[in-house]
């Protein structure tokens, strides 16, 4: 089923239109996705290090979220955009690929983990600034959450390489 | 050793052979290649948006790179070191391939930069650190920091379209892929 989408999309008129200026317009997408990749990676970076006491000492939490959420907001719409004009782009690279799906599924939990830190710390200030951060499962968190969009990263790139996965490889082949 | 012989050594290192030869290897590099220049571009915006006086400006500058700088240069390190284990693979051709030669020019540039910084408005520091804004020179150093980081992403994303890799068996398969194929000289180059 994933297939005959991918098929039927890359058939519509705005994917051919991507196909046809192919070398230029895919190389493109993928560096301004790659330099979305740098804001969201830091930003994740700076927020978790000042969780864990690592930098970011005379800034509050709410300080450094306050700094860098919207910068990680924003990278992430450019990371959606560009994202989904390379699934349009090249449906079937992105579509029939595992390190894709299983990057999508990390990008969920990378992004619910952000979305719930933003809202519990502003309605919650005090408690997160006093005490869960101190709390271990809160820094065990943290150092999960930067490994995670490690991870999104790699299986970005990875999604050229599907055969790594060998037998999970949702690529079709001849 | 004239440069062709000494790149043709290069690729026929028992380091790049083993890479060459293995599935794993060129993908596993790549994407921690990726990781890095990700992390080196996104500390430096951090660096330079401060300089500009557009983020981060209550803190002084100072602090912010002794938060910060450290992660830069291990990513740097981290990401040349990445770099060259794929340069070694393939040497002649991503020697003589003209994106290759303009990213390894405009790093050289973006270090030209950090020392023109440091020779200005980094000489000056802390006169500075706790302005909203550096110094004009220092402004301008970021924004050349800025343009030359991004550039820089583009060349090597370049590269990757325009180099052949020994092997990338996965996109041969495709016959979606096929109807928009880059020239002969290409094909098969991981994307």
């Amino acid at each position: 089923m994933i297939q005959q989408f991918a098929e039927w999309l890359s058939q519509t008129s705005l994917s051919i239109l991507i196909q046809t200026h192919n070398a230029w317009v895919i190389p493109t997408i993928q560096s301004i996705h790659i330099i979305a990749i740098g804001i969201v990676l830091t930003s994740v970076l700076m927020i978790d290090l000042r969780i864990l006491g690592w930098a970011g000492h005379d800034q509050t939490l709410r300080e450094t979220t306050d700094r860098f959420g919207p910068w990680l907001s924003w990278a992430l719409l450019v990371l959606l955009v560009t994202g989904i004009s390379m699934v349009v782009g090249e449906p079937v690279r992105a579509l029939l690929s595992f390190s894709f799906w299983l990057k999508m599924f990390l990008v969920a939990v990378g992004t619910l983990i952000a979305a719930i830190l933003q809202i519990t710390l502003k309605s919650n200030e005090h408690h997160w600034e006093q005490t869960l951060v101190n709390r271990r499962a809160v820094r065990s968190l943290a150092i999960m959450t930067l490994l995670i969009w490690v991870g999104i990263v790699i299986l970005g790139r990875l999604i050229a390489y599907d055969y790594v996965w060998g037998s999970w490889s949702l690529r079709p082949t001849a | 050793m004239d440069i062709a012989g000494f790149l043709a050594s290069l690729e026929s290192s028992n380091l790049a052979t083993g890479i060459r030869d293995s599935l794993y290897l060129f993908p596993l590099i790549e994407s921690l290649h990726v990781v890095g220049l990700a992390m080196v571009f996104g500390t430096m915006v951090i660096v330079d948006l401060r300089l500009l006086g557009i983020a981060s400006i209550r803190r002084p500058f100072t602090r912010i790179t002794s938060d910060i700088m450290k992660w830069t240069w291990a990513s740097f390190v981290w990401t040349a070191i990445t770099g060259m284990l794929m340069f070694i693979t393939n040497a002649s051709v991503y020697y003589h391939n003209f994106f290759f030669r303009t990213k390894i020019a405009l790093l050289a540039l973006a270090g030209m930069n950090v020392v023109i910084f440091e020779l200005t408005s980094g000489r000056r520091v802390h006169r500075w650190h706790k302005d909203a804004a550096a110094p004009l020179a220092g402004r301008a150093t970021a924004i050349v920091s800025l343009l030359l980081w991004i550039t820089i992403i583009f060349m090597g994303r370049w590269i990757g379209f325009t180099t052949s890799q020994s092997k990338a068996p996965q996109d041969r398969d495709i016959n979606l892929d096929d109807l928009f194929t880059p020239p002969a000289s290409e094909s098969g180059a991981p994307k």
